[in-house]
C-alpha cells in the first residue's frame, strides 16, 4: 500500500505535469509549424476592436447566452470555479499575497467551489445522456467528466473527511508540506498518507494526474485555442 | 478502398491541415450548441444534421491519421478507418451543408464548419466522387478562360441582342454604348452571370450613373468553389483577375452572385483594383446621388433575403436596406440582426444540382419558408442569384404567396431622371 501510494503521490505527479506541460508545448508548436491560411475567415458585422469582442467571446460567451442561457450559467460557473481551484492549488504551495486581495483562508471557498462544480460536472455529464449532445458524444467526452468528477468529488471532500478525526489531522499546513517538498524535489508524503483519509488524497492526485496526462491530447486543449479561434472570427 | 487512393486521399487531407483548420479539428468539445443554428436541422431535427456531427465525421477521420490519440486509443474519440463507407458518410456531411457558416455565429469557439466541410468536398474530389456536374461545369469555366478569343466575338454578338433592352430601362446620350467591353482603364468592371437579367438591369444603373464600366467576358459564378476544388477555384478567380489587371481597372464589380462575391474579395489576395458587390455600388451611387429612385412603385409589404456569403460572410448588410429604404416605405426584416438570418437552402452546390437536390433543398429549408411568411411580405428580395433560384423553388413548394425579386432589377425598374437629363 505504501508503495502504490508513493507511486501515485512521487512519481506518478513528475510524469503527469511533464507530460502536461511537455505536451501542451508539443501541440501548440506542431500546429504553429503548418501553413497559414491566407484566407480572412471572420464573419460579419466587425466590430472594434476585434481583439476585446474575441476576448468577450471567448470569456463571456455571449452567442451561448442567448442561445441556451442555462448552458451558459453553467459553463461560466463551471470555468470560473476552475479558475478558483487553480489559485487554491497554487496558494498550497504558498500564499501569494496578489491572490489574497480579498482575503480567504486558505484553500479557499470551504468546499462550496467544489460542491458548484460537482453540480455543473453533472449537468454536463447528465446533458450527454439526453438530447441532442448525446448523438455526438464520443467515449472521451465522457471519460473527462468522468475524472474530472472523480477528482472534484474526492478532492472537495477532503476537508469534509477531516471532521472524521476531529478536524485535528491532515490539513493545508500538511499538503503545503508535501507539495513544497515535491517541488523542491525531496518528495515526502509521510504527512499526507498517515491519516484515516488519506486515500482520499491519494485517489484525487490519482485522477488529476490521469486528467492532467490527458489533457494534451484531448478536446481539452480547447482551453488553449479559444482566443486564436475566437479572434480568427472577429477578424 | 485500395490503399493507393486512401493514400491519395490523405496527402489531400493532410495539405488541407494549416493552423486555423488544425484548431477548428482539436477544438470542439461536442456541446452541440450549434445544432440549433443548422437551418438543415431545424427543418429536420435528424442528429447528423448538426454542424458537430459533419465536422465529426472528417474530425474522426483526422484522429485516426493525424493524431497520436486515435492511434494509441481509437475507441477514445471514436477513430474511423477512412473506406468507402467513410467516404460515403463525407459525401452526406459535405452536400447537407451549405456552407452558409451560421453555426460559426453561436459556436463558443467559432469553429467554421465550411471550412471543415472543405477537406470533405477536396476528398471527395480526388476519389472522384463528387457531383460530377459541378466539376463539369468548373471544367467549362476554365476552358472558356483558356480561349477567350475564340468566343469573344460570339459574346460581343450575344450582347447586340440586348443593347434595346437596356436603352428601354435608361435612355442614353450622346456617346453612351449600353453594353461597353474592353474599356482600358474603366473605373469599374462588372462580372456579371451568363444571362441577360443579370446584365441589363446592371448596365442600366451603371449608365444612369454615368459610370466609366466595362463588361468582364466571364460569368461571375465559381464552381470551383461549390465543389470545393482548390485549384480549380484558383483558375476561375484568376480569369477575372487577369482581366482586371489587362484592362489596369479600379474596382471590380461582382453581379448578384454570393460565392463569386465572397470567392473575389476574400482569396484574391492583394490587388491594384477593389472587389465590391453590386448591391455597394448601387447603395454607392444613391448616396452620392448619381441615381435617383422612385418610391414605393409596387404595393406591399417588402423583405429581404440576406445571401450567407454577400452578408455575413461579405459583410453587406447595411447596403440592402439602405437601398430598399429608398424603394419602399414597407420594408420588414426577417430576423432582428441580419446577420442571424437562415440560410435560404440552396448554397454550397445544392441550387447547382438542380433536380438531384430538389426534395432536400426544400425540406430542409422550411425554417427559410416559416421566416419569409411571418413576415407577411408579398415581395421578397435578395441579391444572389442562387438564393434567388433557390426562393422561387420555395416559393411554389411552400405557396408562400411572394414574388422573389432581385434587388438590381428593382433598382433597374425604379430609377428616374433628374431635372437635369430629363428626356
Amino acid at each position: 500500500m505504501d508503495t502504490l501510494n508513493y507511486i501515485i503521490l512521487v512519481p506518478m505527479v513528475y510524469l503527469s505535469f511533464a507530460v502536461f506541460t511537455a505536451g501542451i508545448v508539443f501541440r501548440i508548436v506542431s500546429i504553429l509549424r503548418k501553413p497559414a491560411l491566407p484566407i480572412p475567415l471572420n464573419v460579419y458585422p466587425q466590430k472594434n476592436p476585434a481583439w476585446l469582442h474575441a476576448l468577450i467571446d471567448t470569456f463571456l460567451m455571449p452567442a451561448v447566452f442567448k442561445a441556451k442561457p442555462v448552458m451558459w450559467f453553467f459553463l461560466i460557473v463551471f470555468h470560473a470555479c476552475i479558475v478558483l481551484l487553480v489559485i487554491g492549488h497554487i496558494e498550497l504551495i504558498r500564499p501569494f499575497a496578489i491572490f489574497q486581495i480579498i482575503e480567504h483562508d486558505v484553500f479557499l471557498g470551504r468546499g462550496f467551489v467544489g460542491v458548484t462544480l460537482f453540480v455543473s460536472l453533472n449537468y454536463f455529464l447528465f446533458r450527454r445522456f439526453s438530447s441532442e449532445a448525446r448523438n455526438l458524444s464520443v467515449p472521451e467526452d465522457y471519460f473527462l467528466l468522468i475524472l474530472l468528477l472523480f477528482t472534484v468529488i474526492l478532492g472537495s471532500e477532503l476537508d469534509w473527511a477531516r471532521t472524521w478525526f476531529g478536524y485535528g489531522e491532515m490539513g493545508a499546513g500538511e499538503y503545503q508540506g508535501y507539495l513544497t517538498s515535491l517541488l523542491v524535489l525531496k518528495p515526502d508524503i509521510s504527512e499526507v498518507t498517515y491519516s484515516g483519509h488519506s486515500f482520499m488524497l491519494v485517489f484525487h492526485v490519482f485522477f488529476a494526474n490521469l486528467f492532467l496526462m490527458f489533457f494534451p491530447f484531448s478536446k481539452m486543449m480547447h482551453a488553449i485555442f479559444t482566443i486564436p479561434l475566437n479572434k480568427i472570427r472577429r477578424g | 478502398m485500395e490503399d493507393n487512393l486512401r493514400e491519395k486521399l490523405l496527402t489531400a487531407f493532410e495539405g488541407k491541415l494549416t493552423k486555423t483548420i488544425e484548431m477548428y479539428l482539436e477544438t470542439c468539445a461536442r456541446c452541440g450548441i450549434c445544432t440549433t443554428s443548422c437551418h438543415v436541422f431545424r427543418s429536420m431535427p435528424r442528429p447528423e444534421y448538426s454542424p458537430a456531427a459533419r465536422a465529426e465525421v472528417v474530425r474522426k477521420l483526422y484522429k485516426k491519421y493525424f493524431k497520436l490519440q486515435g492511434k494509441l486509443l481509437p475507441s477514445w474519440g471514436e477513430a474511423k478507418v477512412l473506406d468507402d463507407t467513410a467516404l460515403d458518410d463525407l459525401n452526406k456531411a459535405a452536400y447537407s451543408c451549405t456552407g452558409c457558416r451560421r453555426c460559426m455565429i453561436h459556436c463558443p469557439f467559432g469553429i467554421d464548419t465550411q471550412q471543415i466541410m472543405s477537406i470533405a468536398k477536396l476528398m471527395l474530389v480526388v476519389a472522384q466522387a463528387e457531383p460530377e456536374i459541378l466539376s463539369m461545369l468548373a471544367d467549362v469555366s476554365i476552358s472558356k478562360g483558356e480561349s477567350i478569343d475564340l468566343i469573344k466575338q460570339g459574346f460581343i454578338d450575344g450582347l447586340k441582342r440586348l443593347e434595346a433592352d437596356v436603352v428601354g430601362k435608361w435612355k442614353l446620350e450622346a456617346g453612351q454604348i449600353p453594353i461597353p467591353t474592353e474599356v482600358q482603364g474603366a473605373d469599374v468592371l462588372y462580372v456579371a452571370l451568363a444571362g441577360a437579367h443579370s446584365i441589363i438591369p446592371a448596365a442600366a444603373v451603371f449608365n444612369a450613373a454615368k459610370e466609366n464600366w466595362t463588361l468582364s467576358f466571364f460569368e461571375a459564378v465559381n464552381f470551383g468553389a461549390f465543389v470545393g476544388d482548390p485549384a480549380k477555384t484558383k483558375l476561375i478567380m484568376d480569369r477575372i483577375i487577369n482581366e482586371a489587371n489587362r484592362l489596369n481597372v479600379k474596382e471590380v464589380c461582382i453581379c448578384e452572385c454570393g460565392t463569386a462575391f465572397r470567392v473575389l474579395k476574400q482569396m484574391s489576395g492583394k490587388q491594384s483594383f477593389t472587389v465590391s458587390s453590386i448591391t455597394q455600388v448601387h447603395a454607392r451611387y444613391i448616396r452620392e446621388k448619381r441615381i435617383t429612385l422612385a418610391k414605393n412603385t409596387f404595393k406591399g409589404i417588402v423583405t429581404y433575403h440576406d445571401p450567407c456569403q454577400i452578408a455575413r460572410n461579405g459583410g453587406v448588410m447595411d447596403e440592402p436596406r439602405y437601398i430598399l429604404k429608398h424603394l419602399t416605405d414597407h420594408f420588414v426584416d426577417m430576423s432582428k440582426k441580419p446577420e442571424a438570418n437562415f440560410c435560404c437552402g440552396g448554397g454550397g452546390g445544392l441550387v447547382a444540382l438542380g433536380e438531384d437536390t430538389h426534395e432536400f433543398r426544400m425540406k430542409s429549408a422550411k425554417v427559410k419558408a416559416d421566416q419569409v411568411k411571418a413576415t407577411h411580405a408579398s415581395l421578397l428580395v435578395t441579391a444572389c442569384e442562387n438564393c434567388h433560384s433557390q426562393l422561387n423553388d420555395l416559393n411554389t413548394y411552400y405557396k408562400m404567396g411572394v414574388e422573389v425579386k432581385f434587388l438590381s432589377s428593382l433598382v433597374a425598374d425604379a430609377l428616374v431622371r433628374g431635372i437635369e437629363n430629363k428626356a
